[in-house]
């Protein structure tokens, strides 16, 4: 899922320093289950903009919403209802909702509340670790089902590195050393002849090489 | 109580069965009858129904705002003093039997306050008897 992570209260404040009446949405999927950015975290910076001494005396006035996601254009176009008088939003979605708001309420100024951070994966309740990076060319067939793109620090493609220390990776101690999971779940797999392959230069190009991506799906019905 | 509802311009063409990306949908069609079902459970609100639907017959905004569904009730216990609601019965029955002791129904501030009252009573004479002095 998209993990993101809360802005300083300090950067949020600034950013909506000088506006009457603010909306604070949440949003529904990823960033509620990464617990940054759903109705409990809405509810809770609303509570804490309004207490707090932060806008010496003009204290905007908060109100709060949740939709379900605010990635999806027509979702947000029928379903979000704007409160009267409403001239900005806070919003607490990832990059991806922020701008389909922004183009929704194209009259409207839309202000991140938190920084889009990683595609990741819950490892322990409360603890999710990056585990992809979008790169548009996925190899952990190859590698057990472990991305070196996400999770080595080098990304090495024929690693390790060495400079790993009992499965650490060297530039932190809490790091697993991607290539040591990798080599110990092809083995597991019976599969060290993956090993030995050796990967020639990725092809960058699927990731961001060719400028942002888009996916038709030919699936996809035709929007109204 | 189901939360995907359709109103009655729906004319059972299926287009929302045959687009639902997670299987949440389905048709049975037994003698004269044709029924839509709904999954809540597989459902991924992805709006998908309500975007393809050729008659606006989803009333997507109920998947949305949705409603509480009552899913379990059991009797409460109030603090003896204020009415306070402390917990379930049951919850105070569970903890009962772990620690060995029934608990007294009280809030925490009159928890604290009987406790002080207690204090008040008992300090006089634990200080007469260790000849504390006023």
């Amino acid at each position: 899922m998209i993990v993101g992570k809360r802005k300083p209260i300090e950067d949020i404040v600034n950013a909506i320093t000088g506006f009457r009446k603010v909306l604070i949405l949440g949003c529904g999927t990823c960033v509620t289950v990464c617990l940054t950015g759903g109705d409990r975290e809405a509810r809770a910076l609303a509570r804490d903009l309004a207490n707090g001494e932060y806008f010496e005396g003009n204290t905007p006035n908060f109100h709060v919403d949740t939709i379900e996601r605010q990635c999806e254009w027509d979702l947000v176009e029928t379903h979000l209802h704007l409160p009267p008088d409403t001239d900005a939003i806070l919003s607490l979605a990832c990059g991806a909702g922020v701008q389909t708001l922004a183009d929704v309420f194209g009259q409207l100024p839309v202000i991140p509340a938190l920084n889009t951070t990683f595609l990741g994966a819950l490892d322990e309740p409360g603890v999710w670790r990056e585990k992809c990076q979008g790169c548009g060319d996925c190899i952990v067939a190859e590698t057990g089902g472990i991305c070196p793109v996400s999770r080595c620090a080098k990304r090495l493609f024929n690693g390790p590195c060495g400079g790993s220390v009992e499965g650490k990776c060297e530039i932190k101690g809490d790091v697993d050393c991607a290539w040591h999971l990798i080599i110990n779940r092809l083995k597991a797999l019976g599969r060290m002849d993956d090993y030995e392959k050796i990967h020639p230069p990725k092809d960058w190009s699927p990731e961001r090489g060719a400028g942002p991506r888009k996916l038709e799906s030919a699936a996809q019905p035709e929007l109204p | 109580m189901s939360f995907f509802r359709v109103n009655n311009k729906c004319n059972g063409c299926l287009a929302c069965v045959q687009n639902c990306p997670a299987n949440a949908l389905k048709a049975a069609d037994q003698g004269e009858e044709r029924t839509l079902l709904h999954n809540m459970t597989l459902c991924a609100r992805c709006g998908n129904c309500w975007r393809i639907c050729p008659q606006k017959a989803i009333e997507f905004s109920h998947l949305l705002d949705g409603g509480w569904d009552e899913v379990a009730s059991m009797k409460l216990v109030r603090c003896m003093i204020c009415s306070e609601p402390l917990y379930t019965l049951d919850f105070k029955e569970t903890v009962a039997e772990r620690v060995a002791h029934n608990l007294e129904p009280l809030c925490p501030h009159h928890r604290q306050a009987l406790s002080l009252t207690a204090w008040k009573h008992l300090a006089p004479a634990l200080s007469e008897a260790k000849g504390v002095q006023k």
